[in-house]
C-alpha cells in the first residue's frame, strides 16, 4: 500500500501542477499567437479550436505597428517617464527616512513611525477620491506632478530600508561623525552603496505601483498627453472593439513589461510582498 | 549624537509626501461627506450634517450593490485563500522542476489587475473566446460568461483569482517555509497521516500568515474597481455594480462627490467591522 503511494504521489503532483499552469500560461499564449497575427486571421484557429490557436503562423508585426502609430506609444512613454521619476525620487526619499528611523534618535520618533506604518495599510482607492480634490487644490491636476508626486513617500518601502538598516552596525556612524563627516555624507557614501538589495526590493515595489496603477490615472488627468498604459489599455479595448489583433498587442505589451522585469528580480519581488506580511 | 534638527530635515520629505497623499486625504474623505457642493460654484460648499448618509440610505441602488459587494466577498475571500494555501502546500513540495514552477506560478501575481480583465475578457469572449472553444472541444455549448447576469459575477471571480490566487500564495509560501521541518518529523514519527499533518500542524503555525492574508484579501476585494468598470459596467442588470465602482460613478459620472466620500467613508466603516470579526474569529480558534 505505502509502496503504491509513494508511486502516485509524483504523478498526482505534476498532474496538478501542470494542470495549473495550463490555467496560468493559457491567456498569454494566446494573446501573445494572437497579437502576431494579422486581423482577418485572428480567430481563425480558435475557434473550431487547432492547436495552430497558439502558433502565430501567418506572422506579422502589424498589430505593434499599428498601435504605435496611435497613443499607445504616448502612453508608454508617459508611463516610463512616471516610473522612472518616482523610482528615483522614492529611492531617495525612502531610503533618507528609512536611515533617520533606524540609526537616528529625536523626540516624537515613536509616533511619526507609526504614522508611517499607517500609511503602508491605507489602500489607494479608499484615498482616490479625496486625493482628486487634493490635487484639484494643488492646481496639479492633468499634470505629470498629480501622476508622479503621490507614488514617491512609500511607507513600505521606508519600512524596508529601517529593516535594512539595522542590520548595519551603528558604529559607522560614529566613527565617521568623530572623523567630522557630515550624516549626509554618511548615509550617502557609506549605508547607501551597502543597501543594494533594499533599492532594488523598494525599487520594484515603486515600479509596479505605477505601472500597475489604475484608478489614479484613470480620474487624476483626462487628456491623452499624460494618459498612462494600463488606462490606455483599457480605452483600447473599449473603443477598438473589433480591432482584436490591437488588442491583443497593447495587453502584451503592458503585461510582458513588468513580467521580463520580475523574472530574473524574483527574489526581491517576493521579498518585497511578503515584506509587507512580515510586520502583521 | 546628531542633533535631533538633523532628523526632521532629513525625514520632512518623506512625512511631507505622507502627510499630504495619504493621510490628510484619509481625513478629508470623513469630514467632505458632511457636506454638499452648492450648485453656484466649485469652491462654495455647505455643511449638512448627516443628510448625505440619509440620502444614500434612502437610495435603493446603494442597497442593491451593498448586496452584491457582499455576496462577491462572501463568495471570493474563501476561494482564494484555500486555493492560495493548496497551491503554496503543492509547491512547497520538493519535486523536480519546482523552482521553475513557481516561477511560473507568480507570473500572473506581477501583471495589473487591468491585464487580467483585457486577458480574461478576450478568453471569455462569448463568440471567439479561447474558452467556448475548448469547451466546444468537451462538448459543452457556449457559454455566455460577463455577457450574463447569472454568469457575470463569477467570471469576475475567476478573472480576480487567476491574479489573486498567485499573489495571496507568495505569502502563505513565506509562512509555510518558517515552520521548523522538526515538527514535520515528530509528527512522521507518530504516524499521522497528510490530513493530520495539515489540520494538526501546518495550518494552526500558519494562523498568523493567515490572518495576515484573510484581513489583506478582504480589504482588496471590498475596494475592487476595475473589473466592473473595465468589463460590464456594473451590469448585467447591475448583477456586478460593486460598491467602488458605484463610488467611482457617483464621484465621475455623475459628478456627486457628496455621495462618493459618503460611500467611501460607508465601505470603510463596513470593512473595518468585517476585519474586526476575521481577528476575533481567527484568534478564537485553538
Amino acid at each position: 500500500m505505502d509502496k503504491i503511494k509513494s508511486r502516485l504521489a509524483p504523478v498526482l503532483w505534476y498532474a496538478a501542477v501542470l494542470s495549473g499552469l495550463l490555467i496560468v500560461l493559457l491567456p498569454f499564449a494566446w494573446a501573445i499567437a494572437s497579437s502576431l497575427r494579422p486581423l482577418s486571421d485572428v480567430f481563425r484557429y480558435t475557434t473550431p479550436f487547432s492547436l495552430r490557436a497558439l502558433v502565430p503562423i501567418p506572422f506579422t508585426l502589424e498589430a505593434y505597428a499599428n498601435i504605435f502609430q496611435k497613443d499607445f506609444g504616448r502612453a508608454l512613454l508617459n508611463t516610463v517617464f512616471v516610473c522612472a521619476a518616482t523610482i528615483l525620487g522614492g529611492l531617495l526619499l525612502n531610503s533618507l527616512a528609512g536611515f533617520v528611523f533606524s540609526k537616528l534618535r529625536f523626540p516624537g520618533k515613536s509616533i511619526v513611525f507609526t504614522i508611517v506604518l499607517v500609511t503602508f495599510m491605507i489602500p489607494s482607492e479608499v484615498i482616490a477620491i479625496p486625493l482628486y480634490m487634493v490635487a484639484r487644490n494643488l492646481g496639479i491636476l492633468n499634470t505629470y506632478a498629480a501622476l508622479i508626486l503621490p507614488g514617491i513617500a512609500n511607507g513600505l518601502a521606508i519600512f524596508l530600508f529601517k529593516q535594512f538598516f539595522d542590520e548595519i552596525p551603528s558604529d559607522l556612524i560614529e566613527a565617521a561623525r568623530v572623523d567630522g563627516a557630515s550624516l549626509f555624507y554618511v548615509y550617502g557614501r557609506i549605508f547607501v552603496p551597502l543597501s543594494k538589495p533594499a533599492m532594488i526590493t523598494a525599487g520594484l515595489i515603486l515600479f509596479l505601483f505605477q505601472w500597475n496603477a489604475f484608478l489614479w490615472p484613470l480620474i487624476s488627468v483626462s487628456s491623452p498627453a499624460h494618459r498612462l498604459v494600463q488606462v490606455a489599455m483599457a480605452y483600447f479595448h473599449t473603443e477598438n472593439q473589433v480591432l482584436w489583433n490591437e488588442q491583443f498587442a497593447a495587453t502584451v505589451i503592458v503585461a510582458l513589461v513588468p513580467i521580463m522585469i520580475i523574472l530574473p528580480l524574483q527574489r526581491y519581488f517576493v521579498q518585497g510582498i511578503a515584506g509587507s506580511g512580515t510586520k502583521g | 549624537m546628531y542633533a535631533p534638527f538633523i532628523a526632521y530635515l532629513f525625514l520632512a520629505p518623506a512625512i511631507l509626501g505622507l502627510l499630504i497623499f495619504k493621510v490628510y486625504p484619509l481625513l478629508l474623505s470623513a469630514t467632505e461627506s458632511l457636506y454638499q457642493v452648492s450648485f453656484f460654484g466649485q469652491q462654495a460648499k455647505y455643511f449638512v450634517g448627516l443628510e448625505n448618509y440619509r440620502d444614500v440610505f434612502a437610495d435603493p441602488t446603494f442597497w442593491q450593490s451593498l448586496k452584491v459587494t457582499l455576496k462577491f466577498n462572501f463568495l471570493i475571500i474563501p476561494i482564494q485563500v484555500a486555493l492560495a494555501v493548496a497551491l503554496a502546500l503543492l509547491l512547497n513540495k520538493k519535486f523536480k522542476g519546482v523552482r521553475v514552477f513557481r516561477s511560473i506560478y507568480l507570473l500572473p501575481a506581477g501583471v495589473s489587475i487591468a491585464i487580467a480583465c483585457t486577458l480574461w475578457s478576450l478568453m471569455l469572449n462569448p463568440n471567439s473566446g479561447l474558452l467556448n472553444s475548448l469547451l466546444a472541444l468537451v462538448g459543452i455549448p457556449r457559454q455566455p460568461f460577463l455577457t450574463t447576469s447569472s454568469q457575470a459575477l463569477w467570471s469576475i471571480i475567476l478573472i480576480a483569482s487567476w491574479k489573486g490566487v498567485p499573489y495571496w500564495m507568495i505569502f502563505i509560501m513565506a509562512g509555510l517555509q518558517g515552520i521548523p521541518e522538526s515538527n514535520y518529523e515528530a509528527a512522521a514519527i507518530d504516524g499521522a497521516n497528510a490530513l493530520q499533518v495539515l489540520f494538526k500542524i501546518t495550518l494552526p503555525l500558519l494562523k498568523r500568515t493567515l490572518l495576515f492574508v484573510v484581513v489583506v484579501n478582504t480589504v482588496s476585494n471590498f475596494l475592487l474597481f476595475v473589473p466592473p468598470y473595465m468589463l460590464t459596467r456594473g451590469g448585467p442588470e447591475s448583477s456586478t455594480n460593486l460598491l467602488m465602482y458605484e463610488v467611482f460613478k457617483s464621484g465621475f459620472i455623475y459628478n456627486d462627490m457628496a455621495r462618493a466620500t459618503t460611500m467611501i467613508t460607508l465601505l470603510v466603516i463596513l470593512l473595518l467591522g468585517i476585519v474586526a470579526i476575521e481577528f476575533r474569529w481567527l484568534r478564537a480558534e485553538h
